[in-house]
C-alpha cells in the first residue's frame, strides 16, 4: 500500500495538452477515480502512473519516492486495461501466473496464489482456457486477477467496464469495490461514466482538456461543485444567464431575462458583486410541480416538448424564452402547449460567475 | 523528443536491434549505392557531369534518328542464322515485328519498354481484377489460382519459350500456317516488341494482386451509397469505385514498371532463343554485358555507373511519386473497423460468356511460357522442332547428377537460408522499432526497409562491386587481408550474394512483421510490462509468439524469392561461375554460354524453382489464412 502523489505532472502530445499542472495526493487503500469526457486526459495521467507514459514536466511520487522516470516494470503497480490486454496464447492460469514467474516465485507458491486470486475473482475452475474461451465479464475477471495476484502497490484501472454490456457492468463495479475493500489496496479508476464514478469512489478528480476541475467526495461534487463546467458535467442540468442585483451573506438575488430568481454560491472561493454576469445552473429533477416548502423560486411558462423516460417524464417548459428542464413523475397528466409552474428551491439553484473560463465551455455543455 | 525520453526509449533490446538494422542496411544497402553514386559523379578533378554528358550524347544511349519501323514485311527468300549455328533459307513472305524498329537507343529504348509494359499490364490487370473482386460465376476458384501462374519466375526459360513458340518454325506459325491455314506469312516477333510481350504476361498478375486487394477492401456501403444517388454502371465505376481501388493500381503499376526495367530475364531469354537482337539493346542488359565482360574494376567504363545512376534515378522518382500520390489517396479505408462481405453478383448470360472468354484467353496465353518450361524440362522439345516428341525424366535428372547444377542448388540454398536468418533478424528489428518506438528518424529506417523492393536489383550488384571491390583493396596488406579477401566481389561473389538477398528480399518479411504488429495491440505488451517484464522479456515471451505467424510466413516469402533473385545472381555470379546460383547457371546455358548441357536442364532449375514457389505460396497463405498480395508496395 502505498500514497501516490502528482506534483504539476504535465504532459503534451503535439498541440494537445493531455495533463495540464495536474497535482494531487491519492491516499493510502483509496479509491480514486479521474472522471471526464473522452480526451480530457484522464487515461493519459493513469498511463503516466503507470509508467507507460512519461510527463514532461512534473513529478510523480510513490510514498516519498520519486518515480517519475522508473520504467513501468520496476514500479510495481497492476493495471486493468480497457481491453483487457489478455495474452492470446496463453491460458488463463498461464495470464495470471505471469506477474509472479517474472518475479521468480517458486511454482507451488505460484500455483497457490493463482488459484486464490481465481477464487477471489470466482474464475476457478476455468484455470486451463484460453481468454478466446471466455465470455466478456469472465476476460474483465482474469484481467482483474493478473493484476492484483502480483499485489501491486497500486490498483490502476482504465475504464474496465466499458465493454461490458449494462448489467454486467453494474454487477462488476460492485465486484470491484467488494475486492478493493477486502485488500484495502490504493486504487485508481479512470472512466467517463459519471454514475459509475459516484457509485464506486471514495474520491473523484474530475477533469477537462487536461485539467483537474475540482477533486471531492461524490456528494460534495453532486450538492458543491465549484465550477460551471462539474457542475454541468455531472447530470441534466439547464443554464440560465443572468445579472446579479443584490447579494445577502450567501444567498444571490438575479434577474434572469424578466423573471427575478435567488439562488446560492457553492463555493467560498467564488466571488460575486452586485452587478456582475453570472449564470444559474438547474437540474431538472430538483423541479417540483407544487409548491411544498418555502424558499423557493417559481417558474412558469408553456410546456413545449414531453419525453416519457420511464422513472419520470422531462419536460420542456418554455418560459419567456427561455427553455428550462423539468422532471415530472411519470404519471403526470400534462400535454403539449399546457401552461405549468415550477419551483425550485433557492439551495438548489447553484450561481456561478460567468467568467471567461466558463464561457469557454459553453459550446460543450449545450447552454 | 527530450533526451531523457530517447535515453527512455533506448533499453538494450532496442539498442540491439537498431544495431543490427542500421549495420545491415547502411553497409549493404546504403554505402553500395552511395559508391556507386561516387564513381559516377566525381572524377579525378572532382565533382563532374561528364560521365553523364557523354552518356547522354551517345546515339547508342539516345539515338538522334531513332528507327520507327515496326512491322516489316518481307517478301523474299533470305538466308538467316539460325541460334544453333545453322543458314537456312527464311521463307517467301514474312511479317517480321521489332526486327529493326522501334530503336530509340538504349536509355529512351528501356523507358517505352517498361511505360509499355507498365499500361498494358495495368489494363489487363484491372480488368481481371474487377471481374474476380465483382462477380461470382462457376470455376471462379480455378481462375484465382490459375491467373497467378505468372508469377511463378522461371527467369529466361519462360521468355525462351515465347521465342520458341513465336519464332519463324515455332508452333504458333505452323498452326497459322499449316493447320489453320490463315495466311502464308511467316510471323516473326522479336527486338522490343517481344520484351514487352514476355514481360506483359509474366507482370500483369502483379498489378492484378494488388488491385484485387484494393476492390475487395473497399466498403461495400460506398458503392451502395453511390447507386443510391442513382450512379450505375461504368458511371459508378469511374467515379467511386476506380479511385478507390487506385491505391492498389498504382502501386501494382509502378511495381511493374520498375520490375520491367531492371528486368534480365527477357532480353537473355530471347537472345537464347533467336540470338542477339534489338531485344538486347535495353539499360539493363548494357550494365550486364558490360560487367560480364570485364575482368577488373579498372575496365569499367564510368558511363556505365552514369547509366546505372539513371536507372536508379527514374525508378526512383516513378516509387516517390507514387509513393506520395498513394498516402494522398489513402481514403479508401475511412470507414475501418467490421469485417464486411464484398459485393458480389452474378453476370448475366452476355456477361458470363465475355468474362469467361476474357479469363480464358488470359490464362492461355499467360501460363503458356510455365507449361512451356515444364514440357522443356520433361521432353525432348529443345531438340525435337516444333512438338515434342517423347517424354524424358533425364533432364530432371540431371538436377542431381549433374555437378555444375547440384552445385549451383547447393549454392542457391546456403544463401538463401543464410540470407534468411538476415532477413528475419533485420526484418523484425526494424519493423518492431517503427511499429513500437518513438525515436527520431525511425520513419527513415521505414524507408530504408521497404524501399529496396523498389531498387533496381542491377543497381544494387553495381554497387556491391563498386564498394566491395575498394574495401578489399583497401584491406590487403594489412592485417583485416582475409576479411578484404571474404568480401572481394572479384573472388567471392557468394558472400555478397548473401547479403544482397538479405536487403533485396528484405521487405518481404519486414513487411509481414510489421502487419503482424499492427494487427496485435500494444496494451498486450504494456501489460507484460506493467506486472514488471522488462522489454526484452516482453519482447521474447509476448511479441514474439504473437507474431511467430507472420515471421515464418514473410520468411518463407522471401526464401524463394532469393533462390530466383535474378540481377545480382547473374551479375555477380559471373564473378567466379563456381560461387554461381541457379539463376546464373540458367542464364548461362540460355546464353549458351554454359559448359552443361541444353536449355532442358535450365527449365529442370525452373521446374525446381517454380514448385519451391507453389510450396512456399500455399504455407504461407495456410499459415496466416488468409490470402495475401504477396508483392506490394
Amino acid at each position: 500500500m502505498v500514497n501516490v502523489r502528482l506534483e504539476k505532472v504535465t504532459k503534451r502530445f503535439g498541440e494537445v495538452i493531455a495533463a495540464d499542472r495536474i497535482t494531487l495526493t491519492i491516499k493510502h487503500g483509496e479509491f480514486f477515480t479521474f472522471l471526464g469526457p473522452s480526451g480530457c486526459g484522464k487515461t493519459t495521467t493513469l498511463r503516466i502512473i503507470a509508467g507507460l507514459e512519461y510527463p514532461d514536466e512534473g513529478k510523480l511520487y510513490f510514498d516519498d519516492k520519486d518515480v517519475t522516470d522508473e520504467p513501468p516494470y520496476k514500479r510495481n503497480t497492476g493495471m486493468v486495461f480497457q481491453n483487457y490486454a489478455l495474452w492470446p496464447h496463453m491460458t488463463v492460469f498461464d495470464n495470471i501466473a505471469y506477474g509472479l514467474k517474472i518475479r521468480k516465485i517458486p511454482k507451488e507458491e505460484i500455483r497457490r496464489k493463482v488459484l486464490e486470486v481465481l477464487d477471489l475473482v470466482k474464475l476457478r475452475g476455468l484455470e486451463n482456457r484460453y481468454p478466446t474461451q471466455l465470455s466478456g465479464g469472465q476476460q474483465q475477471r482474469v484481467a482483474l486477477a493478473r493484476a492484483l495476484v502480483i499485489e501491486p502497490a497500486v490498483l490502476l484501472l482504465d475504464e474496465p467496464l466499458s465493454n461490458l454490456d449494462a448489467k454486467l457492468r453494474i454487477e462488476m463495479r460492485e465486484e470491484i469495490k467488494r475486492i478493493q475493500k477486502k485488500l484495502g489496496i490504493t486504487t485508481i479508476y479512470v472512466t467517463h461514466d459519471q454514475e459509475e464514478a459516484m457509485v464506486i469512489s471514495d474520491r473523484i478528480a474530475v477533469m477537462n482538456r487536461g485539467k483537474i476541475m475540482q477533486v471531492d467526495e461524490p456528494k460534495e461534487l453532486y450538492r458543491r461543485p465549484k465550477n460551471l463546467f462539474v457542475a454541468s458535467f455531472l447530470g441534466r442540468c439547464t443554464i440560465l444567464k443572468g445579472i446579479v442585483k443584490e447579494i445577502e451573506e450567501n444567498l444571490v438575488t438575479l434577474t434572469v431575462g424578466n423573471m427575478v430568481l435567488k439562488g446560492i454560491i457553492p463555493s467560498r472561493d467564488i466571488k460575486l458583486r452586485e452587478g456582475d454576469k453570472a449564470v444559474i445552473v438547474l437540474r431538472p429533477q430538483d423541479f417540483e410541480i407544487e409548491e411544498t416548502r418555502k424558499n423557493v423560486n417559481r417558474i412558469e411558462g408553456v410546456v413545449e416538448w414531453i419525453s416519457f423516460v420511464g422513472p419520470y417524464s422531462e419536460l420542456r417548459v418554455k418560459s419567456n424564452g427561455l427553455k428550462i428542464l423539468v422532471n415530472v413523475d411519470p404519471d403526470f397528466q400534462v400535454k403539449i402547449g399546457d401552461k405549468i409552474a415550477a419551483y425550485i428551491s433557492y439551495d438548489r439553484t447553484i450561481v456561478f460567475p460567468l467568467g471567461e473560463a466558463e464561457a469557454a465551455y459553453k459550446e460543450e455543455i449545450k447552454v | 523528443m527530450n533526451l531523457r525520453g530517447l535515453r527512455r526509449e533506448l533499453d538494450k533490446l532496442t539498442v540491439v536491434q537498431l544495431l543490427i538494422a542500421l549495420f545491415i542496411l547502411i553497409f549493404f544497402l546504403v554505402t553500395p549505392i552511395a559508391s556507386l553514386l561516387v564513381r559516377a559523379f566525381v572524377s579525378d578533378e572532382g565533382f563532374t557531369l561528364k560521365y553523364f554528358e557523354s552518356t547522354y550524347t551517345d546515339p547508342n544511349m539516345i539515338s538522334p534518328n531513332p528507327s520507327l519501323t515496326v512491322i516489316q514485311i518481307l517478301e523474299r527468300y533470305k538466308f538467316t542464322i539460325l541460334p544453333n549455328g545453322t543458314r537456312v533459307l527464311v521463307p517467301l513472305k514474312t511479317i517480321y515485328i521489332g526486327g529493326v524498329g522501334p530503336d530509340f537507343g538504349y536509355i529512351l529504348n528501356s523507358i517505352f519498354v517498361s511505360a509499355s509494359v507498365m499500361i498494358l499490364a495495368s489494363i489487363i490487370g484491372l480488368i481481371a481484377a474487377f471481374i474476380m473482386a465483382r462477380y461470382e460465376f462457376p470455376g471462379k476458384n480455378i481462375f484465382r489460382v490459375l491467373l497467378i501462374i505468372p508469377l511463378l519466375a522461371t527467369p529466361f526459360v519462360n521468355a525462351y519459350v515465347i521465342g520458341k513458340v513465336l519464332g519463324p518454325g515455332g508452333l504458333l506459325n505452323y498452326i497459322l500456317k499449316n493447320v489453320l491455314k490463315i495466311t502464308d506469312y511467316t510471323i516473326v516477333i522479336v527486338g522490343l516488341p517481344a520484351v514487352i510481350l514476355v514481360q506483359t504476361l509474366s507482370f500483369f498478375p502483379i498489378v492484378y494482386m494488388n488491385t484485387l486487394s484494393s476492390l475487395i477492401n473497399i466498403d461495400p456501403s460506398l458503392e451502395e451509397q453511390a447507386e443510391n444517388m442513382g450512379a450505375h454502371g461504368f458511371k459508378l465505376f469511374r467515379t467511386v469505385t476506380l479511385p478507390l481501388a487506385l491505391p492498389g493500381l498504382a502501386a501494382g503499376a509502378t511495381l511493374v514498371f520498375i520490375f520491367s526495367m531492371e528486368d534480365l530475364g527477357a532480353p537473355i531469354g530471347l537472345s537464347g532463343a533467336f540470338g542477339d537482337g534489338l531485344h538486347t539493346h535495353l539499360m539493363s542488359f548494357y550494365i550486364y554485358d558490360e560487367f560480364r565482360k570485364v575482368l577488373s574494376l579498372e575496365q569499367v567504363h564510368a558511363s556505365v555507373y552514369a547509366l546505372a545512376v539513371t536507372m536508379l534515378l527514374i525508378a526512383s522518382v516513378a516509387f516517390l511519386m507514387i509513393k506520395k500520390y498513394v498516402s494522398l489517396k489513402q481514403y479508401a479505408m475511412l470507414s475501418k473497423g467490421g469485417r464486411w462481405s464484398p459485393r458480389v453478383r452474378r453476370p448475366g448470360k452476355k456477361g458470363l460468356a465475355a468474362i469467361y472468354v476474357f479469363l480464358i484467353l488470359l490464362v492461355i496465353i499467360s501460363s503458356f511460357p510455365q507449361i512451356g518450361v515444364i514440357i522443356l524440362a520433361t521432353t525432348d522439345w529443345a531438340t525435337s522442332g516444333i512438338v515434342p516428341t517423347k517424354i524424358t525424366l533425364e533432364h530432371l535428372a540431371s538436377l542431381v547428377t549433374k555437378s555444375d547444377v547440384t552445385r549451383a542448388i547447393t549454392n542457391s540454398l546456403t544463401y538463401a537460408g543464410v540470407a534468411v536468418i538476415i532477413i528475419v533478424l533485420t526484418g523484425t528489428s526494424a519493423a518492431y522499432i517503427v511499429a513500437r518506438r518513438r525515436i527520431p528518424g525511425k520513419d527513415l529506417l521505414d524507408t530504408l526497409a521497404t524501399i529496396p523492393i523498389a531498387i533496381p536489383g542491377i543497381i544494387v550488384a553495381v554497387g556491391y562491386i563498386v564498394f566491395f571491390t575498394l574495401l578489399a583493396k583497401t584491406l590487403y596488406g594489412t592485417p583485416l587481408e582475409s576479411l578484404g579477401y571474404m568480401f572481394d566481389p572479384f573472388v567471392n561473389p557468394g558472400l555478397l550474394l548473401m547479403f544482397s538477398y538479405s536487403v533485396r528480399r528484405l521487405p518481404f518479411t519486414a513487411r509481414a512483421v510489421f502487419a503482424g504488429l499492427q494487427q496485435t495491440h500494444v496494451s498486450l505488451e504494456e501489460a507484460a510490462e506493467n506486472l514488471g517484464a522488462s522489454r526484452a522479456k516482453t519482447f521474447f515471451t509476448i511479441v514474439m509468439p504473437l507474431i511467430a505467424a507472420n515471421i515464418i510466413s514473410g520468411a518463407i516469402l522471401s526464401f524463394v524469392y532469393s533462390m530466383s533473385e535474378v540481377s545480382t545472381s547473374v551479375i555477380l555470379g559471373s564473378r567466379n561461375p563456381s560461387q554461381g546460383p541457379i539463376t546464373f547457371l540458367m542464364s548461362q546455358v540460355i546464353y549458351a554460354s554454359a559448359a552443361v548441357g541444353t536449355v532442358s536442364i535450365a527449365a529442370a532449375l525452373g521446374v525446381l524453382l517454380m514448385t519451391l514457389q507453389i510450396i512456399a505460396i500455399s504455407v504461407s497463405n495456410y499459415i496466416l489464412k488468409q490470402r495475401v498480395a504477396f508483392l506490394g508496395v
